[in-house]
């Protein structure tokens, strides 16, 4: 099990490198296109470029933001919750969000594959759009197991209510 | 049952959910899917899901967000709130309550390269907390003006929370952003009073500083180079009309990038941790923006944000009377939650009304920032307040959350004088935007 979650820890890794590289790049096409229009020589579809990559940015930090774990949320009542509660509802609803995911995931493939059975592609690039959209449903796929993860943690209680216990203390 | 009654029972659902610390986006998603396929289909809510997520994450409106969350971060790792917060000291540093005022004036400076309130604080924590230690500054000054100051970012272009209000409303960002020049500024004068008072009524919590000559303080101008360049080229562009939103980001990205670099002043390691705490931040936005169009979408079937606006339009109420109402349950909700999170649940219930009634949307694009501004540093939730209290464990000592809370009421009264001034005279907002667009 160890090598499975070593696995993704190394993918995430790779993945988050990657997003950084997307994200520099929206910066460099987006200022080079500035500088092109400048000299009357603007990049051909700079828009769909950089709405691509912001796409591809946001898929492959999918699983290092859940790492993260910087999604807000209430903490206000949480808090007052003793420490058993706090991994019985951190259970519950790790469990919901991972019901949404999978959902989103399923979802998000099958919005590829029609989009390729229509051939459908942007508007200026002509690029098309699937493969985008499946790298995304790929990237959403990858959060699952994440999520799994810590439901999986959350379940070894002991060591759970030591966790949120401690929790309690930083506060 | 109506529409409107699951759309209130959708809402209760998810206000009940927010309560388990469940993420404020997932929940807005999933309540939404699920009162979509109630309302509509399952299908339909199927469809809504994948197509609405995509749609955020692909929006080229919102590839600003991202870029100008990277500048702040890369001003942030790169020694530029130094520069200011070295200028500002250079200047009012000498005088009572000085270093105090210096950090808010940085943090007004500092916003103007940087679009996120956590940031700024988080940084002028690290700059400005260990120098009015040294000058015997008490805890509840020294924390107060840096957690309420970091929520100046806020207001000062550029601003996420600007962008994403412009985003939902199908504003002018170049507007927003021009019209919260006047406000920050205002802000940041009552702030400067508000401590200039609290000095004099007990001088002991903000000594006097070091004194500097005409020279060096002249000299110490140099400091504010940095961020001038940067605002007149990236902002300035956006308000001529040079860039887009997008395009003013990415030059200002590179503007820092540049700046940051020619002065030695950025590390490899500082540009790699800019570029992943922007990949987590922006997730975040953008989840949560996500999440609130599909809210959004359910909301729109359910009709309740046109039942509302017709129902408030059709009361006997003045106008100030219901935006005074409004402000209040901002204020309330702020104090129980994240102010982005916040405002895009709310946007789609009140902007209908705020039109109907005839308020002019970038003014109150404006008011409710700076209310959300009260939400970052008003208990229980006070955001900066965390981050001030998680910072400052590691620069100056443990500050207890009481202290900081303390010293920010002063700052919190003046936020609410500045909204009142700004609601009686919605000129000091709109006067900018009007010259300009």
């Amino acid at each position: 099990m160890k090598q499975i979650w070593s696995f993704f820890d190394r993918l995430e890794t790779k993945m988050r490198a990657l997003g950084a590289f997307c994200l520099m790049a929206m910066v460099a096409v987006t200022c080079s296109d500035v500088i092109g229009r400048a000299f009357g020589v603007p990049i051909f579809g700079s828009e769909e470029i950089v709405s691509f990559l912001l796409t591809l940015v946001l898929a492959l930090s999918l699983p290092y933001a859940h790492r993260e774990k910087v999604h807000v949320g209430v903490e206000i009542l949480f808090r007052l919750f003793s420490a058993p509660v706090r991994v019985l509802l951190s259970l519950i609803t790790n469990i919901f969000s991972l019901a949404l995911i999978i959902i989103i995931t399923v979802m998000m493939f099958q919005y590829a594959a029609s989009m390729r059975e229509s051939g459908e592609v942007s508007m200026n690039l002509e690029y098309p759009e699937y493969t985008i959209i499946f790298a995304l449903s790929f990237c959403f796929f990858i959060l699952n197991f994440f999520i799994l993860r810590d439901i999986l943690t959350l379940f070894r209680f002991k060591e759970s209510i030591r966790h949120f216990t401690n929790e309690e203390g930083d506060e | 049952m109506s529409s409107t009654m699951v759309g209130i029972l959708g809402i209760l659902i998810m206000l009940a959910i927010f309560l388990t610390r469940m993420s404020v986006a997932y929940v807005m998603a999933m309540v939404g899917f699920v009162g979509f396929c109630v309302l509509i289909s399952v299908e339909g809510g199927l469809n809504l899901l994948s197509r609405n997520i995509y749609g955020s994450f692909s929006s080229y409106d919102l590839t600003t967000i991202p870029l100008f969350i990277l500048m702040g971060q890369i001003a942030f790792n790169s020694g530029i709130s130094k520069r200011l917060y070295n200028t500002a000291y250079k200047f009012l540093g000498s005088i009572r309550g000085g270093l105090a005022m210096a950090t808010v004036s940085s943090c007004t400076a500092f916003g103007a390269v940087c679009g996120s309130s956590p940031a700024t604080a988080s940084i002028m924590t690290t700059v400005g907390m260990p120098e009015m230690k040294r000058y015997n500054y008490t805890d509840d000054l020294a924390a107060g003006s840096v957690a309420s100051g970091g929520g100046l970012g806020m207001i000062m272009p550029p601003s996420v929370v600007l962008i994403i209000y412009g985003i939902m409303t199908e504003q002018s960002i170049g507007a927003l952003f021009v019209s919260g020049i006047l406000p920050a500024l205002l802000l940041t004068v009552l702030f400067i009073i508000c401590i200039y008072i609290t000095c004099t009524i007990s001088p002991e919590k903000g000594p006097a500083g070091e004194k500097f000559t005409f020279a060096e303080k002249i000299k110490s101008l140099t400091g504010l180079t940095d961020t001038l360049i940067v605002f007149v080229i990236s902002i300035g562009g956006l308000f001529l009309g040079f860039f887009t939103p997008t395009e003013s980001a990415a030059v200002g990205v590179a503007g820092v990038l540049i700046i940051s670099v020619v002065r030695r002043q950025l590390s490899w390691k500082a540009f790699v941790k800019a570029l992943y705490e922007t990949l987590s931040t922006t997730s975040m936005v953008m989840f949560l923006i996500a999440g609130a169009v599909v809210f959004s979408k359910f909301l729109a079937v359910t009709r309740i944000p046109f039942d509302i606006a017709t129902w408030v339009g059709g009361l006997d109420l003045p106008p100030a009377i219901v935006i005074g109402i409004i402000i209040f349950i901002y204020f309330l909700g702020g104090c129980f939650m994240d102010s982005l999170g916040l405002i895009m649940l709310t946007i789609p219930i009140f902007f209908p009304v705020i039109t109907s009634l005839g308020y002019d949307p970038i003014w109150f694009g404006i008011i409710i920032v700076l209310v959300a501004e009260m939400g970052v540093i008003t208990p229980p939730v006070g955001l900066n307040v965390y981050v001030v209290y998680g910072v400052s464990k590691g620069v100056v000592g443990e500050i207890q959350l009481e202290t900081i809370f303390k010293g920010i009421f002063p700052f919190l009264i003046s936020v609410v004088i500045g909204i009142i001034i700004l609601i009686i005279f919605p000129q000091i907002t709109l006067i900018l935007p009007n010259l300009m667009y």
